[in-house]
């Protein structure tokens, strides 16, 4: 892993995600992608597992440092859990196909927005009011936008994402 | 052997980060919070830069429906001229009357101009990170200004960054009253632009497009102002006897990027 052009991205990304994606939210719904996610899956299926590990938390620690106000550590666990997960899965079955990589970002997506729902309620916080929208939305369109963000995100990480036959 | 080393390696890397962020969830709000400040107020520039941007954005299409033409403006200038001077009349007729000097509203208090930083606006948290902190003579509790409302309260204070919680954040509740009556009432945020009134009497008569005004608070604000319009007014589902009260701010949140904070009492 190249940790500057890693730690180069994650800031580009945190500060995209953090007031630029508004621009493509998708009106009345407040759905907007979410570019951390995409990040996450992207590191998880393209590193070996120590790596991919590490930054998984990295992420999850960015993902909650820029909802300010918000209790931090939801993100942080569920990212780091899911992560880890989807890169032990990774090991077993190779996600490099545009279908599977977008079922990979809906799926991790969905289930990270609930662990975060659940430990912000086991926190005493109040939770979303559209939750749903948040916790099928917003995995929703990231799996939509992910796969194309792929290829640049290999090309600045300087890695092959080579698209084989295997699923 | 070396093989099952490097497991052992990763199965011990993945357990002292889950539990590093274990105890992150579990340490004082206050203290994580400052991490989040610190973020905000680091990369202050590239994110107000970036909410420029979007603002900008969302602008051009609401261009044509958000401007007043010449006419108009002159037209309300021209009526706003003309109350402040009936204003300035009443205020000295009354003075002659009481013998009194009586202050204006806000006359004293300090405005300080503020620039948002970054604005959440999902469903469960309206705030917005403003540039100036307790170095500037903010604190928590006071009023926030935009667009001559009030907008929200100021909800933490770092040295020189803030957060404000919004009229619209679920967690927000202020002291409101409606235009046609007097009756002390609590607005509570209810995410999605708006904010509700409950458990106010159907014997006060409200209807659409009253207008919403905080009431005076000692120390923080010493006249009423504006904060919003009834935009819904209906009997309420569980007992008929109260209103159910949907108010919308006057004012644009999610396009706002200057702002300020009403200092009652300002040291210097």
């Amino acid at each position: 892993m190249r940790w500057l052009r890693f730690v180069l991205l994650l800031l580009i990304v945190t500060m995209l995600q953090a007031d630029m994606v508004d621009i493509i939210a998708v009106p009345g719904f407040n759905i907007k992608p979410d570019l951390l996610l995409i990040l996450l899956v992207f590191f998880a299926t393209n590193y070996d597992m120590s790596e991919a590990i590490i930054a998984s938390f990295i992420i999850g620690f960015a993902a909650d440092i820029i909802v300010v106000g918000s209790s931090m550590g939801p993100r942080i666990i569920s990212f780091g859990l899911f992560g880890s997960l989807l890169t032990q899965m990774h090991q077993v079955m190779a996600i490099r196909k545009m279908r599977y990589q977008s079922l990979a970002v809906l799926v991790t997506g969905i289930l990270a927005g609930v662990f975060v729902s659940l430990l912000t309620f086991l926190k005493g916080q109040s939770t979303s009011a559209n939750i749903y929208s948040e916790l099928f939305g917003i995995p929703l369109y990231s799996a939509i936008l992910g796969p194309f963000l792929f290829l640049p995100l290999g090309w600045w990480m300087r890695i092959k994402t080579k698209r084989s036959s295997r699923v | 052997m070396a093989r099952k080393q490097t497991r052992t390696t990763k199965r011990m890397l993945f357990t002292w980060l889950l539990l590093t962020g274990f105890i992150i969830l579990l340490a004082p709000e206050k203290l994580t919070n400052r991490f989040q400040f610190a973020f905000a107020r680091i990369f202050q520039w590239p994110l107000s830069m970036g909410r420029n941007v979007t603002l900008s954005a969302r602008a051009r299409y609401s261009i044509e429906t958000n401007v007043v033409n010449r006419r108009e403006y002159n037209q309300l200038q021209n009526h706003l001229a003309n109350v402040i001077e009936q204003r300035d009349e009443a205020q000295k007729k009354l003075e002659k009357t009481a013998g009194l000097r009586i202050r204006y509203p806000l006359e004293g208090a300090k405005l300080v101009p503020v620039d948002v930083s970054t604005a959440f606006m999902s469903g469960s948290q309206c705030e917005l990170i403003i540039n100036r902190g307790g170095d500037d003579g903010l604190a928590e509790g006071q009023f926030v200004l935009g667009d001559n409302g009030i907008i929200g309260t100021i909800c933490r204070v770092d040295r020189r960054s803030s957060q404000v919680k919004l009229i619209t954040d679920p967690e927000s509740k202020i002291a409101v009253k409606i235009e046609q009556s007097d009756a002390g009432m609590v607005m509570q945020g209810k995410g999605n632009n708006s904010a509700k009134i409950r458990l106010v009497s159907t014997k006060h008569k409200v209807k659409i497009g009253d207008i919403v005004r905080a009431v005076q608070k000692p120390g923080f604000l010493d006249s009423a102002m504006i904060v919003g319009k009834v935009s819904r007014c209906q009997k309420d589902d569980e007992n008929p006897l109260l209103w159910d009260i949907t108010v919308d701010p006057v004012f644009d949140l999610e396009s706002l990027n200057i702002a300020a904070v009403i200092i009652m009492n300002p040291q210097e």
